[in-house]
């Protein structure tokens, strides 16, 4: 069987660390919505490889920073 | 709370698209009862958009906002898709039985529109965000319509009718500490609301008196609830 594969945000950590930055923010200066960067932040949605980039340009840190792969046991 | 309140009041805004679009669906209802024929203008609301965008003439959603609404869309096919079938088994296998095209074609907009509006809510609100949410609002017009149908019964009928609706709050309020528990509550409740409903009395004649839509009203909100409480997204994502 395909094995499942989650992706852990951590955006929501690193949007924090900058004290004051709201989601309506961090989305404004990605040109989404605040729905979108909330889904990202809940982990509901993966964000394409181009707004990961944008992402990570916003908070000076690499897309592996803030996503994570997690495994499924299948995975193994 | 970390939105302020300026954030908040810009949370949600109809954008042009909206407004024209939801325009388009409230003009075609409301003329349709001079002419039939207006029914269309519902039809181009609903589904214009959507078509212009996949044209790349309209560009007015974001990506999660654009994967949603496929999302929605390919959950909207499996359900009307699966119905039609359905309805084409049955009514080739009983061939006696007369039913109005009108009503099947309605029929079959009604599951698909309702999956997909079920599905976006999923994706912008998350399982059980939803599910509490669909219960507080279910429940509310089932309040709401039993009161104005119990009114001419006096205080003991309001009471009684009103109780209908008692389900969905206590399920709502539930569904925060024990999710899974309240999900097979409901899927129960969705079981025994189709049974005391008359179940047979909706496949016998499923258009009289619009049974079969108050079924999809009344049960899809609390099976869409439970399954969406027993979904794996619940414990990982919420």
């Amino acid at each position: 069987m395909k094995p499942r594969q989650d992706i852990t945000s951590h955006v929501r950590h690193h949007r924090l660390l900058r004290g004051g930055l709201t989601q309506q923010d961090l989305a404004d200066r990605l040109g989404v919505t605040r729905q979108t960067v909330h889904a990202i932040e809940k982990g509901r949605y993966a964000p394409s490889v181009g707004l990961a980039l944008r992402l990570a340009e916003v908070f000076g840190v690499r897309v592996e920073d803030l996503f994570t792969l997690e495994k499924d046991d299948g995975d193994e | 709370m970390e939105m302020s309140n300026a954030t908040m009041r810009r949370r949600w805004r109809p954008t042009p698209v909206n407004l024209i679009a939801g325009g388009l669906v409230i003009a075609g209802f409301a003329l349709a009862g001079l002419n039939w024929g207006f029914i269309a203008l519902v039809g181009l609301g609903a589904f214009g958009p959507g078509v212009l965008r996949e044209l790349g003439w309209l560009r007015d959603k974001d990506e999660f906002e654009l994967a949603a609404a496929r999302r929605a869309g390919y959950h909207g096919f499996l359900a009307a898709g699966l119905l039609a079938f359905l309805l084409t088994a049955y009514y080739r296998l009983h061939p006696d039985l007369t039913a109005w095209p009108g009503n099947l074609v309605e029929l079959i907009l009604v599951v698909l529109w309702f999956t997909w509006l079920l599905s976006s809510l999923l994706a912008y609100w998350g399982a059980r965000r939803m599910a509490m949410r669909l219960l507080v609002i279910f429940g509310g017009v089932w309040l709401i319509f039993n009161i104005l149908s119990g009114w001419q019964q006096g205080p003991v009928g309001v009471l009684m009718q009103s109780l209908l609706a008692v389900p969905f709050f206590g399920a709502a309020w539930l569904a925060r500490r024990w999710p899974r528990a309240v999900g097979i509550l409901l899927l129960g409740l969705s079981v025994f609301f189709v049974l005391q409903f008359g179940l047979q009395r909706v496949v016998d004649d499923p258009f009289r008196s619009g049974r079969i839509f108050v079924l999809i009203f009344f049960i899809g909100p609390l099976l869409v609830a439970g399954l969406g409480l027993l979904s794996r997204e619940v414990d990982e994502r919420e």
